[in-house]
């Protein structure tokens, strides 16, 4: 075996749409008799195939987490939350200005306890990912996090979004600075420099275009005080939006790509290359399959209504009285209406996981490759971090990723 | 197994790959190197396999580094390890029914409290709201009344529509409110207002306001209509279903937050299954208020039943608000109807009505002439 300088090992990811898409469909289902219980087992399954699919150096990650640790963390979490719901009710039986001022309060201690909650649920992750039997995990502190990301933002949001390279660079090399696998630390190179280019070019981009998409759009009668809205100036502003969208991709290729890039394991480098045509890609894809489905749905939905509502299509045409009145006696319409708004809501979920989710996933690792692999043969493994309910709170407050 | 099977293997302290060959003999998983020397030997009872992926068999073993892994690949040695190794299906399955155990024990759990609460919040929710001081009751009315103003009149609010409260007709509705809640033992004052309003509804705010809109006085036709609605009204303020509603609503969110996961409530399903378990207490409510407003009748002489003819007929004109009945925080009226014209059959005779004629053209006078556009649509 040679030491120093070897060639880059990709990172490989075997994972099929179709696999993922099965197992999905299974956990939908299997959340409607377990009144919603059973999302914490398939979060658990989306998981294992996730890191038992992303292979490097011939070896898969694992993750070694299961769904009860994912089920107590909640109910820990229940434990924050029922004191911020009295406080609600309290706010909500309060007179009006009080109310918003109450809401406010709340809505920025949220805010700061997502940063808490994030940063624990990737210590949750980290600390059950195992590659070549060592764990990786994470130390440093969540609320020490918590207060770096809530201060940043307010930075970011009194600048009007100019300070935001800062925060993501900070932020970024404070996430892997604090990481570990085995007994090896990770390092972070990257810094405000790599992102301030991109960022800016696209800011001043997005501003340029939406002004004179807003201005043109406008003249033409895009959004008029009264009246039809004309083509021309509606066609204007959703080219101007669809521009924007473009740029914000853009630049989400590039902060990934740059701060990837910048992670460090010692001697071992990560590099990875997100291209913003790959990014676009997976949403037009997404797009489409989302459309795709709702047109499936669609019909659906008319045949099931035709034959609980048959009534109100009768003789060809529809009457909405009728259906209305069905609509009122029927508790099976009302149950047909709920089960198709699961539906829909099924079926946005499984497309944003399906094409978004593992999209992302996908273009990351197999955009990434890694040199000085071999620097690790001699990583030693570190005492056990079985701590629980690492991800109550993300699961609460909706953070989670992956 | 006879033969040794190829298979790679993390001791689970340092991050080398050895390649293994792998041999069963004397109830153990022998782990051995290439040149032979003898990296591990694991029981067979300890071992246990993890989740990986199709045609990948990945072993740990109890008693051995938790990171400790030999891992398989390939579907024929993967087939004749499984084989050779029976108790790894027994493991496997006893993990799988240990997790089935648990997940159906915390549906069960969460079913039984899914029910208590559908049952027990109503007591729950009238013992809380006794608790309730009056007076922090009366505040909350007043905001709520203000936030309604400023939702549904215009930004000067509800225009009352006889502010004289000496005037014939208000005298005439405050004493039948004052005589309608005695011997309740409510805390509360009425202050029954009628405002201009194109919307046919009544409602009673916690603390004791209860509001009358013009368009349905302009659609009541009789005294008994009026009488009826107006009792009804009061019925919720002596049972002080406004706090009881808004402590309910509480309890529901945080409910449908935990089955949703979704603590922050913002989703479309959260609030459509609060809406839903909602009106189910919204439906217990309506039914004390009709009974109340029985009670009164047996005290006054108008006809309670009256009260349904006035919501069907309101109801007759607003299909799309028929249609969301289902959903809405009223009942069917049908059911309604049938327990209220039970209680208007129970009356005593020889009573004396709610107000005089001169009184009850007063009331109806008191909006002015009702807009024709207005009436009817």
């Amino acid at each position: 075996m040679v030491w120093g300088q070897e060639r880059p090992v990709p990172v490989k990811f075997t994972g099929k749409r179709g696999e993922l898409a099965a197992m999905l469909l299974r956990g939908y289902v299997l959340l409607i008799p377990t009144i919603g219980l059973y999302r914490f087992w398939l979060t658990t399954w989306k998981r294992r195939f996730y890191w038992a699919n992303t292979e490097i150096d011939g070896d898969p990650l694992e993750y070694t987490g299961n769904a009860i640790q994912l089920l107590l963390g909640f109910l820990m979490a229940l434990a924050v939350f029922v004191p911020l719901y009295g406080l609600f009710f309290y706010l909500s039986t309060q007179s009006s200005e009080a109310a918003i001022v109450g809401y406010s309060g709340v809505a920025v201690l949220v805010w700061f306890l997502m940063g808490y909650a994030i940063y624990r649920a990737r210590d949750f992750r980290l600390s059950r990912t195992l590659w070549r039997g060592i764990r990786c995990d994470q130390g440093g502190s969540a609320w020490g996090y918590a207060i770096r990301r809530f201060f940043w933002s307010l930075l970011v949001l009194a600048t009007a979004g100019l300070a935001y390279p800062f925060m993501a660079a900070n932020l970024w090399a404070y996430r892997y600075r604090h990481s570990w696998y085995g007994d090896r630390q990770f390092g972070f190179t990257g810094s405000w420099r790599q992102l301030a280019r991109p960022f800016y070019v696209s800011y001043v981009a997005i501003a340029l275009i939406a002004a004179a998409g807003l201005g043109t759009g406008w003249a033409m009668g895009g959004v008029p005080v009264s009246g039809v809205p004309s083509v021309g100036g509606v066609v204007v502003m959703v080219i101007a939006v669809a521009l924007i969208g473009l740029l914000v991709l853009y630049y989400q290729s590039r902060e990934i790509s740059r701060m990837f890039s910048s992670v460090r394991l010692g001697q071992a480098a990560l590099a990875v290359s997100v291209r913003a045509r790959s990014l676009v890609g997976q949403y037009v894809l997404f797009g489409l399959a989302l459309a795709g489905s709702y047109v499936v749905l669609a019909i659906g939905g008319l045949v099931v209504l035709g034959s609980v509502a048959s009534g109100a299509f009768a003789g060809g045409e529809f009457d909405l009285q009728v259906f209305m009145q069905n609509l009122q006696g029927s508790f099976s319409v009302l149950l047909a209406i709920v089960f198709g708004y699961l539906l829909l809501l099924g079926a946005f979920s499984l497309m944003v996981e399906l094409f978004l989710g593992l999209g992302f996933w996908k273009l990351v690792a197999q955009g990434a490759s890694i040199t000085g692999l071999d620097s690790l043969r001699d990583v030693k493994a570190r005492g056990e971090d079985a701590r629980l309910g690492g991800e109550g709170l993300a699961d609460a407050l909706n953070v989670g990723a992956y | 197994m006879s033969e040794s099977i190829a298979a790679r293997f993390h001791d689970g302290l340092t991050a080398e790959v050895h390649l293994v060959g792998l041999i069963h003999e004397a109830g153990a998983l022998v782990i051995r190197a290439g040149d032979g020397a003898e990296l591990g030997r694991w029981a067979t009872a300890d071992l246990f396999a993890m989740h990986g992926r199709k045609d990948e068999l990945r072993l740990g073993a109890n008693g051995q580094p938790t990171g400790a892994r030999v891992v398989v690949k390939g579907r024929e040695d993967v087939a004749r390890v499984l084989a050779t190794l029976p108790v790894l299906h027994q493991k496997r399955r006893q993990q799988a029914g240990r997790e089935i155990r648990i997940a159906v024990t915390a549906t069960v759990a969460l079913a039984a409290v899914i029910l208590a609460y559908l049952y027990g919040v109503p007591l729950l929710a009238g013992r809380i709201t006794a608790l309730v001081p009056p007076d922090w009751e009366r505040s909350l009315g007043e905001t709520v009344a203000r936030q309604m103003q400023a939702s549904l009149g215009d930004e000067s609010g509800f225009q009352v529509c006889d502010s004289n409260p000496d005037s014939l007709a208000n005298r005439a509705i405050a004493r039948f409110g004052a005589a309608a809640l005695e011997g309740s033992g409510s805390p509360f004052e009425l202050d029954i207002r009628v405002v201009k309003s194109d919307i046919p509804n009544a409602f009673a705010l916690p603390g004791g306001q209860v509001f009358f809109f013009s368009a349905l006085l302009d659609q009541a036709e009789t005294q008994d209509e009026f009488a009826g609605v107006l009792a009804h009204e009061v019925g919720h303020v002596a049972h002080r279903h406004g706090m009881e509603q808004l402590i309910s609503t509480a309890g529901t969110g945080a409910l449908i937050g935990f089955i949703l996961g979704d603590m922050t409530g913002i989703s479309v399903a959260a609030g459509l299954g609060a809406t839903i378990i909602d009106a189910r207490f919204s439906r217990d409510a309506e039914r004390q208020a009709d009974a109340f407003a029985g009670h009164v009748a047996e005290r006054m002489d108008f006809n309670p039943a009256g009260l349904a003819d006035l919501i069907n007929r309101v109801g007759a004109d607003d299909e799309f608000a028929r249609a969301l009945a289902l959903l809405s925080t009223h009942p069917l009226t049908d059911d309604r109807k049938a327990a209220l014209e039970i209680l208007s059959q129970q009356r005593p005779a020889g009573l004396e009505p709610p107000f005089t004629s001169a009184e009850w053209n007063a009331i109806r006078a008191m909006c002015g002439a009702p807009d024709p556009k207005t009436k009817r649509k």
